[in-house]
């Protein structure tokens, strides 16, 4: 009889522990069905194609108005957007100058209406 | 979708026969080969830098050497194919399956292209100066231009990126977050298997548990990284890699099976990121302890140096990279620069960031004390290690992290709002990890009867592992009520 109560108060202490495990990697697991549902809502999925087209848009303009592994220095306005972008995708096209001074060609992000979503590359040459 | 099938195909082809031989069960095996491909794409972007050449013909040539290593030592070894096959298919097919399905649900926001802002101005920049061969690669990452990209990363994620631009063209930028996401799957799927072979010598509810855990402790490491995991940044992946290192080497039973899935995922961990290698380090001198590879008395200067070799090796890949770029003369940003704030206010702002994404830890010591004190003996009579190795790799991952906040260069609260979600990914999954193991230890204590007796058959692997401390085991254990 003792080793029956025993074995039955154990049963529950392994129990209360299951639950609690089962609550914790539940909500989790609950999170993670949201935040993928998140992702796949048609606004994201619009949003994200419409920024991932500005990249390629940017990438092929470089390739088109950048002379092969020329030396650039990339710039940035005040209130723009970094200049990591840029330099990302002038990744084995254009040879990146971190002053001005060593390279030839200047590469600047700026707003612009219809080129690539809102913003367009330009290029000056020194 | 067909290209990151042809891309989990040519990652783990050249990864097979290594992750047969590491696992010698094929589950964890299924998620291991793409992993030991990228491994190996990381060993040729090493040599790309150190020696030079092209991505691919490297790849090539380490994979080569790899497999004909892998054939030679199975020879001398004279391993049989039923020696890999495991003791049963049911179990392992329904691990595998269910683990799939589970991972194929956040591997569906890959419909989004998103790419986040790390992914483009680290990895998918490094990919592409890999994918432009040696001298593009060393004259990139030598570039102070590049400086804010940390150049001195380790190589797997571009190597990775390269070689699937060297399959598909750079057509499609979007193919690198594919193939991180992938990997990302692959590293949760070993730490899975692992989760489900925690239950391998308990009773059918047990097993069930361990199975529905597996799959859940992958979609949990989804759920903590939030988008990044599927944005391309190398988080989650080193972070699913190590726990799957700790989980492996740390929790399961000692054998060399677990041993060597332990060491390859510790091994791509510190391939990943900086805070991967550290972590690494960590995992690889903890397993050292537990194996007595280095404290064993030896019977010779000869045979404790050959096992210190052992213990040190897989680490090797990693610090390699790391030696490699400290002699060109590449560093990354966070200690260039000096700070202003003093130590306190590091102090101070580090544990208030760090603790907001630690929610899980007061709940997992809750069970961690309650599991301890009740089904201590339930744990150690399903082999498991005592949970101690696995708080010690976590608190020493996060010590690491914590100290690299503190006396880095960068302004503090700037530096953890963009970084702490993610360097305390590791640590957050590692906790599920154990809140995962102590379910399945349980649900077995939970379904015993009292006064039956239950009898499960016991891996060859496990066998080996406790041959050291039972002179004979039998194939098959006989266990009676929980505790006995």
């Amino acid at each position: 009889m003792g080793e029956r109560l025993r074995g039955m108060g154990k049963r529950a202490d392994a129990a209360w522990i299951a639950a609690a495990a089962v609550v914790a990697l539940g909500l989790s697991v609950h999170h993670e069905v949201q935040l993928t549902a998140a992702a796949l809502t048609p606004g994201q999925i619009t949003s994200q194609t419409a920024a991932y087209r500005q990249e390629e848009c940017l990438y092929r303009a470089i390739r088109s108005q950048v002379p092969k592994d020329a030396a650039v220095y990339i710039t940035s306005p005040p209130a723009a957007p970094p200049t990591e972008r840029l330099s990302e995708l002038s990744t084995l096209w254009a040879e990146l100058k971190a002053n001005r001074a060593a390279a030839r060609w200047t590469l600047t992000l700026v707003s612009a209406r219809g080129h690539c979503d809102g913003e367009a590359l330009e290029v000056h040459r020194i | 979708m067909k290209a990151l099938v042809v891309l989990a195909a040519g990652l783990g082809v050249p990864g097979v026969l290594p992750a047969l031989l590491v696992a010698r069960r094929w589950a964890p095996a299924v998620f291991l080969a793409p992993l030991i491909g990228a491994g190996l794409a990381a060993l040729a972007a090493v040599t790309e830098l150190g020696l030079g050449g092209s991505l691919p013909v490297n790849y090539a040539v380490v994979a080569v050497i790899a497999n004909l290593a892998v054939i030679a030592w199975w020879r001398m070894a004279r391993y049989s194919v039923r020696s890999w096959a495991g003791p049963s298919w049911g179990w392992p097919v329904a691990t595998v399956a269910f683990v799939l399905a589970c991972l194929a649900i956040p591997l569906t926001a890959l419909r989004s292209p998103m790419i986040g802002w790390d992914a483009n101005t680290m990895w998918l920049t490094k990919a592409l100066m890999a994918y432009g061969g040696h001298h593009e690669l060393l004259a990139g990452l030598q570039n102070p231009a590049y400086q804010y990209s940390n150049p001195d990363y380790p190589p797997l994620l571009p190597a990775t990126g390269a070689l699937a631009f060297s399959l598909f063209g750079l057509g499609d930028l979007h193919l690198f977050v594919d193939v991180t996401a992938l990997l990302n799957a692959c590293a949760l799927g070993v730490l899975g298997a692992g989760v489900a072979a925690a239950g391998s010598t308990g009773r059918l509810p047990a097993r069930v548990a361990a199975v529905i855990s597996a799959g859940a402790i992958c979609l949990v490491g989804f759920a903590l990284s939030g988008w990044w995991g599927v944005v391309g940044y190398a988080d989650l992946l080193w972070a699913a890699a190590a726990a799957a290192a700790v989980i492996w080497g740390l929790v399961l039973p000692k054998g060399t099976q677990a041993l060597g899935i332990a060491w390859t995922c510790a091994a791509v961990a510190s391939l990943t990121k900086n805070e991967g290698l550290t972590t690494a380090l960590v995992i690889f001198a903890l397993i050292a302890l537990r194996y007595q590879l280095v404290t064993l008395p030896g019977r010779s200067l000869r045979s404790w140096a050959e096992r210190a070799a052992l213990a040190g090796a897989p680490a090797l890949p990693g610090l390699a990279w790391a030696g490699l770029v400290r002699v060109l003369g590449i560093h990354d940003n966070f200690f260039l620069a000096t700070t202003t704030e003093s130590t306190a206010t590091r102090v101070q702002a580090t544990i208030a960031g760090m603790a907001t994404h630690l929610a899980v830890a007061p709940v997992a010591l809750a069970v961690l004390l309650a599991g301890s004190w009740l089904l201590r003996r339930d744990r150690e009579h399903a082999l498991l290690a005592n949970p101690v190795w696995l708080w010690l790799s976590c608190l020493g991952s996060l010590t690491i992290i914590f100290a690299t906040y503190v006396f880095g260069g960068d302004e503090i609260h700037w530096w953890l709002t963009n970084s702490v979600d993610r360097t305390t990914i590791f640590a957050q999954l590692l906790l599920y990890s154990d809140l995962a193991i102590w379910l399945v230890v349980a649900a077995d204590t939970a379904s015993a009867r009292a006064g039956r007796q239950c009898v499960t058959e016991v891996p060859a692997d496990l066998v080996e592992s406790v041959a050291g401390r039972h002179r004979r085991l039998p194939a098959q254990r006989v266990s009676g009520p929980s505790g006995a």
